[in-house]
């Protein structure tokens, strides 16, 4: 039974279609991939999905509800994080405040009592951030702040993790850890969906994955079915020709 | 059907000058991003140099006109653009409102300088005032149809201009994507200058023509407050569209006659409600326009502020009780009565720091809530017929809580949108409270009391009394304000370090973000301006008490705007900002002037000179916010910064603490005067910082910027940096221009 679903998501920009009938679903427990070149429309998916980017015509179904009129922060409260691909941390606060942040907001919308602190120190050791928990997140590497918003979207314990290109700067060791910690968030019952330009990362964590090109669906399936597509082929190649 | 026509000619008129001036504001802010606070202001000059030209130099019209239209109005714009507006690129919300409303204030101030306020000037009608034409039975004056004929000509050429011709198109793509601009070999720069001079022309325009039509003299700040009205008229069409501005400013125009025209004789504050009428529509239209979307922002915000912890921010509380106590011993109790009118602005300015500094909303009235907090303490904490009255705390608590109440009225509408709106509505509420409640002199009746809303346009405000506490006594009154300031600076520390503030921050540094992660922001928001204007009622309520006689120019529109200029100009995220910009604002200005007064009466050949020094400094002090562009975080962080460096040497740092006690025995002793007293402090500590690298030198040298990044990490706060440096224009920065 997939957590999330969209249904034939269409959004238009003036005359320029950034997303073209894209209907995907994600699952629990499993990591979802969601790759194409530059410019393909993840981000904008991911924007549509959260509430942060109007649909031109189509819906989201989220825990079996139709979640397209929900604002972003609804959805938030129900469940869903993401991550940003052009960061959105808060820099006046320090790393471990980031992570906090997220803990006092969760806090302050429910009636259910927790120790925000306590958990934002599980957090940081989770993801690997004891070290530079006390630095202002402007100071940390770009591989390491990215992290940062991993952990900040876990401390919602999140039904839903969207991650936008959560590995780009990440060194490769740094990037061998990332995918066991996803596996790791994924293996807990979180649904998790993955946008990644690295492909090794995606092919040793993902379960399904879904590739979309000029705002198009064009192949989904196991990562061994995808490799296999001849249209992911062409996409992928004449990016290459191209660039 | 004659006195219909006449008003609704009349109403066209007012809407015309409304539509002049509205158009000029919408064309600035489409081209560069900038809203214009001194769109108002230049208008103002514009009217006052006019009528020099033309009645004082007696120039011919044609003339006066080619000089004020030809000359000022592009010349202005041309200005502003170059020496400040170009500089904004890639700024906050909060830097560019502080500059443009630096601007407003050295406008004002030159005007009152150039212009003394005292006498009346009227200001000609074009082709004089007996110049008439018959329309429909309405008799009209060829001023008043010149203005229709203007704003539709005005209409006409806006129209062609973004639609037809090329630079036009550029305008419009200016403020999108001036990266496309250059690619395709025009240069942003050129085209935002036209805008800014086209604005500015727009504006003097407007100034020329409106007031002979209200009717009355020449007044700076009723000129100033144009942009206001402008803005609501601009507001219909989003401050984008120029047709939908022109239906605003029309419906404005003939809002206000017909009101005055239709309203039974016995709702004796129609009056005064004409005057805000353009302010009351601007709320009513605020709370129509659609939500905005979120998106990220990705704010690489310059300013950085570091908060204290607890325990030695309370230690810095309890050395400013002490310092502030022992300062007041020195001087005459008249000039204690200055102090504490200073201090009573700095919990004012501490408002400003939690709303602004804090959460990044801005409040450009907080006056304005000192003024409704003030009144309503009067009225329900003291007793108008005692001979020696005193205000009750039951008075205060009423007083705060009405003006946080007042302030989450003020903010509802304006929460859904952008922070330029909510920093607009405050200003409208300002105008609201100075034209309807400050004007209200003549006896109301509510749930059976009869009262006068504010008797004579003035009142003495009688002193606190709680328990054994009466400040009626100066040295009472400096204690309990002093702890008071000491205490709410400490709370809103304590605020900052919890969940609260935290949350406060990531509203402020990434709303979307906040919002994804469930927090409600308009319920934040909501929350921190009610908090916000509390404690500026709080503090307005202590500076009624401390100026004693309050009237309208009390909380007048420049005070408030001097206020958070001052604030941000000190250090928005400090509380010690906050301390020394209510010093400055409400102390130091008059301070300055009665020390400069003094010498004038004794040396009465260097009045003139005292004059000009006087002027001098207001404009002065315009001047120093406008370069806040530059050090977005404020002069008290680079003091900071630097002091920073005595922890090194610890024994220089209790070595200056040892001098500035003896320095206060010594003048306790008679041995130097107050001001020589603040003067020496002021230089020891400015000193220590080289005499502790002159002790122990700094040995880490800094690496040259080619090589950071290599051996040390290359984070976001280095690249923000090699960016700045090199002058590397960020996407960021296109994406909020
Ligand atoms: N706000 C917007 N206005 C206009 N066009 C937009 C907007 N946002 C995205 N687009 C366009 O939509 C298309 C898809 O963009 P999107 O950012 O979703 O791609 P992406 O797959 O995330 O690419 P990348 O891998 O570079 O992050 C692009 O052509 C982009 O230019
Ligand atoms: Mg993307």
């Amino acid at each position: 039974m997939p957590v999330l679903e969209t249904h034939g998501v269409t959004v238009t920009f003036g005359g320029n279609v950034a997303l073209d009938d894209v209907s995907i679903a994600v699952r629990p427990g499993e990591v979802t991939g969601l790759i194409g070149p530059n410019g393909a429309g993840k981000t904008t998916l991911f924007n549509v999905i959260t509430g942060m980017q109007p649909v031109t015509s189509g819906g989201v179904r989220f825990q079996d509800r139709d979640v397209t009129r929900w604002s972003p922060g609804r959805r938030g409260r129900a469940g869903m994080a993401r991550t940003f691909q052009r960061l959105e941390l808060f820099l006046s606060l320090s790393v471990r405040d980031n992570v906090r942040v997220a803990g006092d907001i969760v806090r302050s919308n429910t009636r259910r009592r927790f120790d925000v602190a306590a958990r934002t120190e599980q957090v940081l050791a989770r993801t690997g951030l004891l070290d530079v928990a006390d630095l202002d997140v402007s100071a940390l590497p770009t591989g390491r702040a990215r992290v940062v918003e991993v952990a900040r979207a876990l401390m919602t314990e999140p039904v839903l993790l969207l991650l936008d290109e959560p590995a780009s700067g990440q060194t490769e060791s740094e990037s061998e850890t990332f995918a066991e910690l996803l596996l790791e968030i994924a293996g807990a019952g979180t649904a998790v969906c993955l946008v990644e330009h690295d492909l090794p990362l995606v092919m040793q964590t993902c379960t399904t994955i879904h590739v979309l090109d000029h705002g198009r669906l064009i192949a989904s399936g196991t990562p061994a079915e995808v490799q296999a597509s001849p249209a992911v082929i062409e996409a992928y190649i004449g990016q290459e020709a191209t660039a | 059907m004659d006195t219909f026509l006449t008003y609704t000619a009349l109403g066209l008129v007012v809407g015309a000058i409304y539509a002049i001036a509205a158009s000029g504001l919408v064309l600035t802010y489409t081209t560069s991003g900038i809203f214009n606070f001194a769109h108002g202001a230049q208008a103002m000059i514009g009217a006052f140099t006019f009528y020099q030209a033309r009645v004082v130099w007696e120039l011919p019209t044609w003339l006066a006109l080619v000089v004020v239209l030809g000359v000022l109005g592009p010349g202005m714009g041309w200005l502003l653009h170059t020496l400040i507006m170009r500089r904004l690129r890639d700024t906050e919300i909060v830097t560019r409102v502080v500059v443009t409303v630096a601007v407003l204030l050295g406008l004002v101030s030159l005007s009152q300088w150039v212009w003394n306020p005292q006498e009346g000037r009227v200001p000609p009608m074009l082709f004089g005032a007996d110049s008439t034409v018959d329309l429909l039975g309405v008799t009209l004056r060829y001023h008043q149809v010149l203005c229709v004929v203007i704003a539709a000509a005005i209409a006409v050429a806006l129209w062609w201009l973004f639609n037809r011709t090329r630079i036009g198109v550029l305008m419009r793509a200016a403020v999108d994507d001036p990266e496309l601009l250059k690619l395709s070999g025009h240069d942003p720069d050129r085209i935002s200058a036209s805008a800014w001079m086209i604005g500015s022309t727009l504006a003097v325009l407007a100034g020329v023509l409106v007031t002979p039509v209200m009717g009355g003299t020449l007044e700076a700040n009723a000129l100033t407050l144009l942009v206001v009205d402008a803005f609501a008229a601009a507001l219909f069409g989003r401050l984008r569209s120029i047709p939908l501005t022109f239906v605003g400013a029309v419906v404005l125009g003939l809002g206000s006659t017909y009101l005055v025209g239709y309203a039974p004789a016995e709702w004796t504050w129609v009056g005064n409600f004409q005057r805000a009428l353009p302010m009351v529509v601007l709320f009513v239209v605020l709370l129509l326009l659609p939500h905005e979307r979120l998106r990220g922002t990705a704010t690489r915000s310059r300013e950085r502020y570091q908060t204290p912890p607890l325990p030695r921010a309370a230690l810095w509380a309890v050395a400013c009780v002490i310092g502030l106590v022992a300062f007041g011993g020195l001087i005459s109790e008249a000039r204690v009565g200055t102090l504490l009118v200073g201090l009573s602005f700095a919990v004012i300015a501490l408002s400003v720091v939690l709303l602004t500094g804090y959460a990044g909303e801005l409040n450009l009235a907080p006056l304005g809530f000192a003024a409704v907090a003030t009144l309503v303490a009067y009225h329900v904490g003291s007793d108008a017929t005692a001979a020696d009255p005193r205000l009750s705390l039951t008075g205060l608590v009423a007083g705060v809580a009405v003006a946080a109440i007042t302030g989450a009225l003020v903010a509802l509408p304006a929460l859904r949108l952008r922070g330029l709106y909510l920093a607009l509505a405050t200003l409208a509420f300002s105008g609201i409270v100075s034209a309807m409640l400050l004007r209200d002199t003549t006896p109301r009746t509510l749930f059976g009391h009869t009262f006068v809303i504010f008797p004579n346009g003035n009142i003495l405000m009688p002193p606190l009394e709680v328990g054994p506490l009466d400040l009626a006594d100066a040295t009472t009154f400096l204690w309990v304000l002093s702890t008071l300031f000491a205490t709410l600076g400490l709370g809103v520390v304590a605020l900052r370090n919890s969940s609260y503030g935290r949350r406060l921050a990531a509203m402020k540094d990434s709303p979307a973000a906040a919002a994804m992660l469930g927090q409600r922001l308009m319920v934040l928001k909501l929350g921190v301006f009610a908090l916000s204007t509390g404690i500026a009622g709080l503090g307005g309520i202590f500076m009624s008490m401390a100026v004693v006689s309050v009237s309208a120019e009390t909380f007048g529109f420049t005070v408030s705007l001097s206020l958070v200029m001052l604030t941000v100009v000190c250090g928005i995220g400090y509380v010690s900002g906050a301390l020394v910009a209510g010093l400055i604002a409400g102390a130091g200005i008059t301070s300055l002037q009665l020390v400069l007064g003094d010498i004038a009466l004794t040396h009465p050949e260097y009045r003139d000179t005292f004059d000009i020094v006087h002027h001098l400094l207001l404009v002065a002090t315009a001047l120093v916010g406008i370069g806040v562009a530059n050090g977005p975080s404020g002069f008290l962080h680079d003091v900071f910064e630097r002091q920073r460096g005595l922890a090194r040497v610890p024994f220089v740092r209790w070595g200056g603490a040892a001098v500035q006690v003896a320095l206060l025995l010594a003048a306790y002793a008679g041995l130097l005067g107050p001001a020589l007293l603040l003067f020496v402090s002021v230089v020891l500590w400015s000193l220590l910082p080289a005499v502790a690298t002159a002790w122990a030198p700094d040995r880490a040298r800094p690496l040259p910027l080619e090589l950071e990044g290599i051996t040390t990490p290359n984070t976001l706060a280095l690249r923000q940096r090699i960016d700045r440096e090199l002058r590397i224009e960020t996407e960021a920065g296109h994406a909020r221009a």
